[in-house]
């Protein structure tokens, strides 16, 4: 029961923030901003939704569950290095061609909007 | 099988693919068609073909993209323009096209239901190899024991092809002359590549990576995965390595020579368990009579053995060739700083 509603809250959790994530990928004007959210929400959102199935593997408690549960606590350090690493990634390189910050109205209004 | 999955990720899935041949920017075509071959892993793994969605997985979304976007840094980005030909001849293609894509459809109503249980393969084949693999050779990944066992000579000839890509690849592209032609310069692509954020979580994931892709190899027998795959995964740490880093970083400790030597002791360690076979006396690939020389086997598990052996072989083979091909199309032959 307990664990039931830990998995339930951590893959509500999970959902919300990617949710949110797809919102400011998709509303957040200028493309830093939009890395921004796709960076930070992806990959808290991927941790929380993975926890969640670890929550939810270890109903009966085997060692089978526990290999799996490790995989997959395997997979979140992964996650945790590689998402934020690639976001950087990507950040650098457009700001190394030279994409200008996103400003209200005045300059450099329309370079980043697409 | 959930339709609902089914038909989102085709409802996603078509649109790539359309994109992907439609786009005139390569670079994003590139791109579009890695997120195509995600959706096809999608695709497969809802069909139950877990050991196809990892290939695609590892060959599709992952090393072709970037071969891909490597190959478009050494072209023109843009396609050309190409000249309008006359509206007849575009009419006729059409209705060519058209027609032929019509009697395909109608020939595709007479294939019987997919995965019915009245076609010939579902009758006799499949059958014999869901209830006899486990008996016949102690693996219980039957995709395993397909590939490796008994259609073990088709899989020695992929391993083959792969081996010719690369050389075909290497010929076509190369041009090292000797060391004086070296121009030790990176790719001018107008950005200072160096971050040490990147450099330092390469190099970290990298031994991890080379370790998963030999348990990949290793379990294939337990669980999807393989030689294909796990060379694939290795081949993938050292490209990795080569984008945080340079070309040099990674030919410094995979050189060209050592690449070639090892494409061919894959395939040589594939054929020659066959040879060996062959020799003990069973028929070519046929691994149960290895027991005679493995000590303390029975034939059962001397098959399981020999698939692992040709497994490390595919992987060897694999893994050289995509360095290989990798270090040609990144460098345009001329094994520089690359990329």
């Amino acid at each position: 029961m307990i664990l039931d509603t830990l998995t339930i809250v951590l893959l509500a959790a999970g959902f919300f923030f990617f949710f949110a994530t797809t919102i400011g990928l998709l509303r957040f004007p200028g493309f830093y901003a939009r890395m921004h959210a796709a960076g930070k929400g992806d990959t808290l959102s991927s941790l929380l939704m993975l926890a969640g199935l670890i929550v939810f593997n270890s109903h009966h408690f085997s060692v089978e569950a526990l290999l799996v549960d490790l995989k997959i606590a395997f997979i979140m350090v992964f996650i945790l290095m590689a998402s934020p690493t690639a976001t950087h990634a990507i950040i650098k390189a457009g700001y190394e061609a030279g994409l200008v910050q996103w400003q209200a109205e005045e300059e450099g209004k329309h370079d980043l909007a697409d | 099988m959930i339709w609902q999955i089914d038909l989102i990720v085709l409802a996603l899935l078509v649109p790539c693919a359309m994109a992907a041949i439609a786009l005139k920017d390569m670079m994003s075509a590139a791109i579009t068609f890695g997120a195509y071959s995600f959706l096809m892993c999608l695709l497969w793994t809802e069909m139950g073909a877990v050991d196809v969605a990892f290939t695609e997985a590892a060959v599709g979304a992952g090393i072709s993209t970037v071969l891909f976007i490597a190959a478009v840094h050494h072209s023109r980005r843009r396609v050309a323009k190409r000249r309008v030909g006359r509206i007849v001849f575009k009419l006729l293609g059409l209705s060519a096209a058209g027609a032929i894509g019509i009697i395909l459809l109608w020939a595709a109503s007479d294939f019987p239901e997919w995965a019915s249980p009245d076609i010939p393969p579902s009758r006799h084949l499949s059958p014999y190899y869901i209830t006899k693999t486990l008996e016949d050779t102690a693996v219980p990944n039957i995709v395993t024991s397909v590939l490796a066992d008994y259609r073990g000579f088709d899989t020695m000839f992929e391993t083959s092809v792969i081996f010719a890509a690369g050389m075909a690849v290497a010929m076509v592209l190369r041009r090292r002359r000797g060391r004086e032609e070296r121009t030790g310069r990176r790719v001018e692509n107008g950005f200072a590549r160096e971050s040490p954020i990147i450099q330092t979580i390469c190099r970290l994931l990298a031994p991890f990576m080379q370790l998963f892709a030999l348990y990949v190899v290793a379990h294939g027998h337990h669980s999807p995965g393989g030689g294909f795959q796990g060379g694939v995964i290795l081949g993938a740490s050292f490209i990795l390595l080569a984008l945080a880093y340079d070309l040099d970083f990674v030919l410094k400790r995979l050189n060209e020579k050592w690449t070639l030597i090892l494409a061919n002791v894959g395939v040589l360690i594939y054929a020659s368990i066959g040879a060996l076979a062959l020799l003990l006396g069973g028929n070519f690939l046929d691994y149960s009579v290895l027991s005679r020389i493995l000590p303390a086997t029975t034939p059962v598990m001397a098959r399981s053995h020999g698939m692992l052996g040709v497994e490390i072989g595919v992987a060897i083979t694999v893994m050289a060739i995509m360095v290989l091909i990798y270090a040609n199309i990144a460098s345009n032959g001329k094994y520089d700083k690359g990329l």
